[in-house]
C-alpha cells in the first residue's frame, strides 16, 4: 500500500516534470521561464501548509504531551524548510528573468524569508537543549509564537505596502486585477494605483481593436501606449510596457458595438496577467500541485515515523 | 487553608520514579505522611534525596507515579500546593543585591501576604538575624544565608516544610534553631528532612533510606 | 483549602512585587540600563557622523532613512538590555525561590511591566539623541509618540516571552536575537512605515491602518504569552 503510493507519487511527478517542459507551451511574452510557476507556486503554498501543520501538532503536543505529536511537528518543519528553499530558488530565477532582479523584498519574498528565519531559529533552539522533554516543549512554544506572527506578514503587509511584484491574477482574468473600465463616449479618464490613464482614441482594423491610451506616471511623465485586442479570438494582441516601470498595459475585455465599446484595461506587473490561463499550463499546474502535496504527505509520514522509531529505540536501549 | 481544622493534611506518593536521561534515580517509591509527623530521608550523596524534595515541592515532575496532598475530599498536586509549601535547600539562592528585609518583603508580597515591616523584622529576629536586616545579602556568611532561608520558608506559615540539608552550614546554636522550628512545625503540618547527618535521624517519626531498596 | 488559581488582587500584588524587586536590583546593578544607554548613544553618535544635520537632512529619502535608523537603534539596544531578565534568575539560582513563592502569571506580568518601563526610557533617549544629533524634525509629535508606544508594547511583549524561552535553553545569549528577530520583523517593518509618516507629517489617516496592525500585533503577542508562559516557566 505505502510502496504503491510511493511509486505512484514518483511516477506522477516524473510525468508532471516531462509535461512541464514538453507539453506546456512557452508563455506568450514570458517565454520558457513561465514554466517555472508549475514548481514555484505549489512549493510556495506547501511551505505555508507545512508551517500550519507544524503549529497544529505543536499545539497538540503541548495539550496531550505525546511524543508522536512532536515528531510530526518537527517533520513538518523540516519539510517546510526544504520546500521554502525550492520556492525561493525558483522564484528568484523567475524574478531575475522577468523583473531583472533576484531579490526585491517584495511582501511575499519578505514573508518567505521570515518563514525560513523562523525555521532556522526553531532548529537552533531545539539543538541547543539537551533534555528531550524540554526540547520538545520549548520547540512547540516557539512554533506557536511564530505561528501567530505569520498572519501579520502574509495578510497585512501586502495590503499596506503597495509595491508587490507578485501576480494577483495569475490564474484567471478576475476583476481583482488592477485595472479599470473606460468607454468610448463615456468615462475616458481613470486612476489605477499611482497611474492615470486617459483613453485618447479607438480604431478598428478588421476584428482587431487598437486603442490609444495616455499614461501619466507617478513622477509626472507621460507615455502614449497602443494596446490592442482581437475580438475574434477574445485575446489581447499588443501588450504594451509602461516605460521605466515594471508594469504593462493590456486590454482584458471588450464589449459593445464598434463606436460605443466598453474597454476593460489592466495595468499589471510584468508577467502578471494570465500566467495560467493557457489550458495545458493550468492542467499541468494542478497536476503538479497534487503531486507535490502527495510527496509532502509521504515524506512527512516517513520522517515522523523515523523520528518516533528513534525515540522508541532510545527508550529500549 | 487551616490544616489544624477538621481533616488532617496527608501527603501520599505512589509508584514514584525519576529518570535523568537514561539513568534512573529510583523507581517505585511509595509512602505517606500525615500532619504532625516528620519524615527523614537519608542516603548517600547522589541517591536523589534533593530530587525527592524537589518532587514534593513541585519544582520537578516525577517520570512516573503520582504525588498528592490531600485534605478531606480535596487532592492537590505539589504545584498547586505551593502556596502552602516552605522549602529550604542549598541550591535555592536569594537576591544578593537586596537586603535580608527586602528579600523577605518580596517573598511576602509575592505570596500575597500583607505583612508589616515590624512583623517581618520580628521574623528575621526569630531566626537570629536581628540587627542585620538592612545589610545586602551579598555580605552574608553562609550560616546567615541559611538562617535567612528559614525566614523566607516560614514567612507564610506553611503547612508543609521541606528541609534539604537543614544544618549543613550551622553551628550548635543553629542546630538548636532547626530543632525549635521542627518542633513548631509538628503543630502546624508535616515536615520532611533530607539529610546525611546521623544525629538528625532522631527528628523523624519515620526514616526513608533511598539508594538501597526504597521504603 | 485555597483553590489552584489565586484571586486576581493577589495576582497583581505579586506582579507588582516582582516588578519592584527587579527595578530595585536593576537600579543597584544597572546591567540593562548601562547596556541600553551605551548602545543607544554609540549608534546615534556613529550615525550622526555622516548623516548628521549637514548630511542626510537635505535628501528627499531622509525621512525613511531616519525612521529605519531609529528603529535599528531601538531594536538592538532592546536586544542587549532585555535579554537577561530571566537568564539572570537562572544564573543567580534564584529561580527556585521565585517559582515557589510567585504565581507564574505574576512573574510574567511583573517582568513585562519592567521591560515596558525600560523600553519607554530607551525610546525617549533614542528620540532625544536623534533630535539633538541629527536635526530630526518630527512633523506629528502625537502620532510619533503613539507609534513608539504601541510599537514598544509589541516589542516588550515578544521579548519577554522569548527571554523566558531562552533562559530554559542552554545556548542562551546567542540564541536571543536569533529567536526574537523573525518574530519582530513584521512589527519593525510596520513601525518604520508609520514612523516615516509621523516624521514627514503626511497625516493621521495614512497612519491609521499601520497603527491598527501594530496594536493587533502587540495584543496577539501578549495573549499568546499569557497562554504559553506557564508552560515555559515550569519546564
Amino acid at each position: 500500500m505505502t510502496s504503491a503510493l510511493k511509486l505512484s507519487t514518483g511516477l506522477w511527478l516524473a510525468v508532471v516534470t516531462a509535461a512541464m517542459f514538453l507539453w506546456v507551451p512557452a508563455h506568450e511574452g514570458l517565454g520558457n521561464v513561465g514554466r517555472i510557476v508549475i514548481v514555484h507556486v505549489p512549493t510556495g503554498w506547501l511551505t505555508s501548509v507545512a508551517f500550519l501543520v507544524s503549529a497544529i501538532y505543536s499545539a497538540l503536543y503541548l495539550r496531550r504531551g505525546r511524543a508522536v505529536d512532536d515528531a510530526k511537528a518537527l517533520a513538518a518543519a523540516e519539510l517546510g524548510l526544504i520546500f521554502s528553499v525550492l520556492a525561493t530558488v525558483t522564484g528568484a530565477i523567475f524574478a531575475r528573468v522577468v523583473w531583472g532582479t533576484f531579490w526585491n523584498w517584495d511582501p511575499r519574498e519578505t514573508a518567505i524569508a521570515v518563514l525560513m528565519l523562523i525555521y532556522a531559529a526553531y532548529f537552533a533552539l531545539r539543538s541547543s537543549i539537551e533534555d528531550v522533554t524540554r526540547q520538545r516543549r520549548l520547540g512547540a512554544i516557539y512554533a506557536l509564537l511564530a505561528f501567530i506572527t505569520v498572519p501579520f506578514l502574509i495578510f497585512v503587509i501586502p495590503r499596506i505596502t503597495d509595491s508587490t511584484l507578485h501576480p494577483n491574477c495569475a490564474i484567471l482574468n478576475t476583476p481583482n486585477c488592477e485595472g479599470l473600465t473606460l468607454a468610448e463616449g463615456g468615462r475616458v479618464i481613470g486612476q489605477v494605483s499611482d497611474f492615470r490613464l486617459e483613453l485618447k482614441a479607438v480604431e478598428q482594423v478588421g476584428s482587431i481593436t487598437v486603442t490609444t491610451v495616455e499614461v501619466r506616471n507617478p513622477d509626472g511623465t507621460f507615455a502614449t501606449l497602443r494596446p490592442s485586442f482581437d475580438s475574434a479570438t477574445g485575446r489581447p494582441v499588443a501588450i504594451e510596457r509602461v516605460p521605466d516601470s515594471l508594469r504593462e498595459l493590456q486590454i482584458k475585455q471588450l464589449s459593445g458595438a464598434p463606436g460605443s465599446q466598453t474597454i476593460e484595461l489592466a495595468l499589471a506587473n510584468v508577467g502578471n496577467v494570465g500566467l495560467l490561463t493557457e489550458s495545458r499550463t493550468l492542467i499541468t499546474f494542478f497536476a503538479s500541485l497534487l503531486g507535490f502535496s502527495a510527496l509532502f504527505v509521504w515524506l512527512w509520514s516517513l520522517r515522523a515515523g523515523l523520528l518516533s522509531m528513534h525515540e522508541e529505540l532510545q527508550a529500549v536501549g | 487553608m487551616n490544616v489544624t481544622g477538621a481533616a488532617p493534611l496527608r501527603l501520599v506518593w505512589q509508584h514514584v520514579a525519576k529518570t535523568y536521561g537514561s539513568r534512573p534515580v529510583w523507581q517505585h517509591l511509595a509512602g505517606e505522611l500525615q500532619s504532625g509527623e516528620v519524615l527523614v530521608v537519608s542516603g548517600a550523596n547522589g541517591t536523589g534525596k534533593s530530587t525527592l524534595l524537589r518532587l514534593f515541592s513541585g519544582l520537578e515532575q516525577p517520570t512516573a507515579g503520582t504525588i498528592r496532598y490531600t485534605c478531606g475530599p480535596q487532592s492537590l498536586t505539589p504545584r498547586a500546593m505551593r502556596p502552602q509549601i516552605g522549602l529550604v535547600a542549598p541550591e535555592m539562592m536569594m537576591y544578593r543585591e537586596l537586603t535580608a528585609l527586602e528579600n523577605l518583603q518580596f517573598v511576602a508580597a509575592a505570596r500575597g501576604l500583607a505583612r508589616s515591616t515590624a512583623a517581618l523584622l520580628e521574623q528575621l529576629a526569630a531566626v537570629g538575624l536581628s540587627g542585620r536586616a538592612s545589610e545586602p545579602v551579598a555580605n552574608y556568611s553562609s550560616g546567615m544565608l541559611l538562617r535567612l532561608k528559614y525566614a523566607l520558608a516560614l514567612v507564610h506559615q506553611p503547612a508543609v516544610l521541606l528541609l534539604d540539608e537543614p544544618t549543613a552550614m550551622f553551628d550548635e546554636a543553629g542546630r538548636e534553631l532547626v530543632d525549635t522550628i521542627i518542633m513548631a512545625q509538628r503543630q502546624r503540618g508535616l515536615t520532611i528532612v533530607a539529610t546525611n547527618d546521623q544525629r538528625e535521624l532522631a527528628w523523624g517519626d519515620y526514616v526513608l533510606k533511598v539508594g538501597s531498596a526504597g521504603q | 483549602m485555597r483553590s489552584d488559581k489565586p484571586a486576581s488582587p493577589a495576582l497583581w500584588t505579586a506582579a507588582w512585587a516582582v516588578a519592584r524587586k527587579d527595578v530595585r536590583i536593576e537600579l543597584r546593578t544597572r546591567y540593562a540600563l548601562n547596556a541600553m544607554v551605551l548602545f543607544a548613544v554609540t549608534t546615534a553618535v556613529m550615525v550622526s557622523f555622516r548623516l548628521g544635520p549637514l548630511g542626510v537632512s537635505r535628501d528627499a529619502r531622509a525621512v525613511s532613512t531616519l525612521a529605519v535608523l531609529l528603529w535599528v537603534a531601538i531594536f538592538f539596544a532592546a536586544m542587549n538590555g532585555l535579554s537577561r531578565t530571566f537568564v539572570r534568575e537562572e544564573e543567580t539560582r534564584t529561580v527556585a525561590l521565585l517559582r515557589l513563592s510567585t504565581p507564574p502569571l505574576a512573574v510574567y506580568l511583573g517582568k513585562l511591566l519592567v521591560n515596558l518601563g525600560l523600553l519607554a526610557l530607551l525610546e525617549t533617549l533614542v528620540t532625544l539623541l536623534f533630535v539633538a544629533l541629527m536635526n530630526v524634525r518630527i512633523a506629528q509629535p502625537g502620532l510619533f509618540a503613539l507609534t513608539l508606544s504601541v510599537g514598544g508594547f509589541g516589542l516588550a511583549g515578544a521579548t519577554t516571552i522569548i527571554a523566558a524561552v531562552v533562559a530554559k535553553a542552554d545556548g542562551r545569549n546567542a540564541l536571543f536575537t536569533i529567536l526574537a528577530f523573525p518574530l519582530l520583523l513584521p512589527l519593525l517593518i510596520i513601525a518604520v512605515e508609520v514612523t516615516e509618516i509621523a516624521l514627514a507629517g503626511t497625516g493621521w489617516s495614512n497612519a491609521l491602518g499601520g497603527l491598527r496592525v501594530l496594536a493587533a500585533y502587540a495584543l496577539a503577542q501578549t495573549v499568546a504569552s499569557l497562554l504559553l508562559f506557564e508552560l515555559t516557566w515550569e519546564s
